[in-house]
């Protein structure tokens, strides 16, 4: 494959991040958010091989196959299994209406732009300019985090956020020593589970999942 | 060969656990292995001392490692033994049990192993691997009784610590971007020593930016405001040994975790770190000053109370200078010896009058003379009086910004102080006497529990009127390692 080919598809990738990130603003249902998602870390895992096949550096692959099997597999099931089990209401119920919140994110995205300007123009990477995407991805799933109210958003949120870092670890260094990468992952699995765990725990005593209702602990 | 044994003996211990069925075996094992931890720390200790840093595999060991290993395994050796009280206590009035003692301590031998890695790795990156696993070692810990309030202050503590940490991770990918231009992509790139030695070529604009997420990402487990809000949830609503070990220990981890880089930021662009750490340390006094006049449940009170030293210690990195350095590091210890002994007074007075509600309790001195009298000196001790080791801490860090000519922050520093010990000794002293409540008994709830609170007092009490010249040294020795620190 020729390098324009493979400068096209990374753009692509990350451009596919972005926009399942904003798409998962937009999702009404738990259940669409866990599948957007999967589709998210599927191209995450693909962005990850394409620059692994790129560069030649053979641990990135191992990379790409860690992030597909755990986060395409493992933690959207395990998600989808606690959903099931709690059987929560269906809704998302955000606490700002949808055509707000993708305004926001706009304007979110525009901000990862403009902060990563200076950090871009000083590298020669032809991933950098992911590393634009990455930001506006960690700073959507911040907002994806405070403005919606049940425990499970707030778990995917978190999982975006990790995505987003991702992304730019991956563009900016090349990936990291492969020792960090698998560690990474192993504490983000433990955490999804835990976190799954718990809102199941909060479930069953306060009978919902709304984290509004946990106001109890304040001065 | 005794660092990977440091780390391999409470993972099998927790392993072990598992498969245990006798409480007073487990109880007695963790005693025993954490005491064994805190003699191979100081083994480790006099190695360092003779013959500098050790550096193999994954491990970087110098003064400053050793200075928070001693930390680690004190505490946790007391907190060990208070557990015992605590817990046993609880399994036999048969608030929890029998599986529940048994998950506490397994829980509580995976926690201390993570901070022990916290301060012995060499790759920043294992570091973060480390900080994020006391996160989730801890989470059950502080959901430990599972009631609605416990689990509330669980999900706010993994949730925004999680993102706290999720940034610190930005942070390190962004130093270690900063070193590619030099290193090429070599895997030891993320080394401390390699980055350390390579500072001054880094990326200045890259390091910049990482040290910002970085003070954002763990001062979230440190507890900076404003990034504090899980702290005191957590630390009201665990079981108060957890919240001795979490206060004296775990954020003074994440904070190393703040020290390592602020060395290598401090290097390659100077005046960058103290700054932003004074702004942090003085917006924690800020806040914790106030929330602690307003306290009402005794266990806030000491959480914010933690939040406050925490940004002293900021405050003494940020003012610099060998003073400064020196003794935000001294105050680190002094923290962790007088908050652990608060912490269980607090669960004894708990236990006994079974509220967190400072209006509730009344008399401890009448019905808990022991503990009544070391709450109230710890009280003493932890706003800063005379004759206590945090006096002399909090009285280097005034002189350190007396030096750097900072004199309006070295104003507000004290003023600050001056509220805090008025605000805290007002609730101390309103629960400590007067007659006590009605319906509690009189009588000390667990003579064992006095032994860990009186171990510590007395150090507190030595520290601050010796100040043995070996622990002198050793701090100096500590301080020379971050630039400015030397004498």
């Amino acid at each position: 494959m020729s390098s324009e080919v493979l400068t096209d598809a990374i753009n692509g990738l990350a451009a596919i991040i972005l926009l399942t990130s904003i798409v998962l603003v937009a999702s009404k249902r738990m259940r669409s958010l866990v599948r957007t998602f999967m589709i998210q870390s599927l191209a995450l895992g693909m962005f990850a091989a394409v620059v692994a096949y790129y560069t030649g550096a053979d641990h990135i692959y191992i990379v790409a196959v860690l992030t597909i099997a755990l986060k395409v597999f493992v933690i959207p099931y395990f998600l989808e299994y606690t959903i099931d089990k709690i059987h929560v209401k269906k809704e998302i119920e955000p606490l700002v209406g949808i055509p707000m919140s993708l305004l926001i994110c706009a304007g979110l995205a525009f901000v990862g732009y403009y902060v990563s300007e200076p950090i871009i123009a000083s590298g020669d990477a032809i991933t950098k300019n992911c590393f634009a995407i990455s930001l506006a991805v960690v700073l959507i799933g911040l907002f994806l985090m405070i403005s919606r109210r049940k425990a499970m958003t707030e778990v995917i949120a978190i999982l975006v956020i990790e995505n987003g870092i991702f992304l730019g670890a991956i563009s900016i260094t090349y990936g990291m020593p492969l020792i960090v990468e698998i560690g990474v992952f192993f504490d983000v699995l433990v955490a999804a589970l835990i976190m799954g765990i718990f809102a199941y725990k909060i479930n069953r005593t306060f009978e919902t999942l709304d984290t509004t209702f946990m106001r109890r602990l304040r001065d | 060969m005794l660092i990977e044994l440091l780390i391999l003996m409470p993972l099998l211990l927790a392993l072990l656990f598992y498969f245990l069925n006798g409480r007073h075996w487990v109880e007695m094992l963790t005693v025993v292995a954490s005491f064994a931890s805190f003699i191979i720390a100081i083994m480790i200790g006099v190695d360092v001392a003779g013959n500098g840093p050790i550096s193999y595999w994954l491990w970087y060991i110098d003064s400053l490692s050793v200075f928070m290993l001693g930390i680690i395994t004190f505490v946790s050796l007391i907190v060990s033994v208070y557990s015992v009280s605590y817990i046993g206590h609880d399994y036999s009035e048969r608030e929890i049990g029998i599986s529940q003692v048994k998950m506490y301590y397994i829980l509580l031998q995976l926690f201390i192993m993570s901070m022990l890695v916290v301060v012995m790795s060499n790759n920043l990156g294992v570091m973060w691997i480390a900080i994020e696993g006391t996160t989730l070692a801890s989470t059950f810990l502080v959901g430990f009784y599972e009631k609605d309030t416990s689990l509330e202050a669980a999900w706010k503590y993994i949730i925004i610590c999680s993102v706290g940490i999720a940034l610190a991770l930005f942070g390190t990918v962004l130093t270690y971007a900063s070193s590619i231009e030099v290193l090429g992509e070599s895997s030891d790139a993320l080394n401390w020593t390699t980055l350390r030695d390579i500072a001054p070529l880094l990326d200045p604009t890259f390091l910049k930016i990482a040290f910002i997420f970085i003070v954002v990402g763990y001062g979230t487990k440190v507890g900076l405001v404003p990034m504090h809000t899980w702290l005191p949830d957590a630390h009201s609503q665990a079981p108060s040994p957890i919240s001795a070990l979490m206060s004296g220990v775990l954020l003074n981890c994440a904070f190393y975790g703040i020290i390592r880089f602020f060395i290598i930021t401090e290097i390659r662009v100077p005046g960058f770190a103290p700054d932003i750490m004074l702004i942090f340390g003085l917006l924690s006094l800020i806040v914790a000053a106030s929330f602690i006049m307003i306290a009402k449940d005794f266990k806030r009170l000491l959480a914010y109370s933690s939040i406050e030293h925490m940004g002293i210690v900021c405050l003494g990195f940020g003012l610099g200078g060998f003073l400064g350095i020196f003794g935000a590091l001294f105050h680190m210890l002094n923290h962790s010896l007088t908050k652990c002994m608060m912490f269980i007074g607090a669960g004894n007075i708990l236990q006994k009058f079974n509220t967190r509600a400072i209006d509730e309790v009344k008399g401890v001195a009448t019905v808990m003379p022991i503990t009544g009298a070391v709450f109230l000196l710890g009280a003493l001790a932890i706003t800063g009086s005379p004759p206590f080791g945090a006096f002399l801490s909090e009285v280097i860090i005034m002189q350190a910004g007396i030096n750097s000519g900072s004199y309006l922050i070295v104003a507000l520093y004290i003023a600050l102080l001056v509220i805090v010990f008025a605000g805290f000794m007002y609730h101390v002293t309103k629960m400590v006497f007067g007659n006590p409540t009605e319906g509690v008994s009189k009588g000390e709830i667990h003579k064992f529990s006095l032994v860990p609170m009186l171990v510590l007092l007395v150090m507190v009490l030595v520290i601050g009127v010796f100040m043995p010249a070996e622990l002198t040294d050793f701090l100096e020795d500590v301080a020379r390692i971050v630039p400015g620190g030397s004498p």
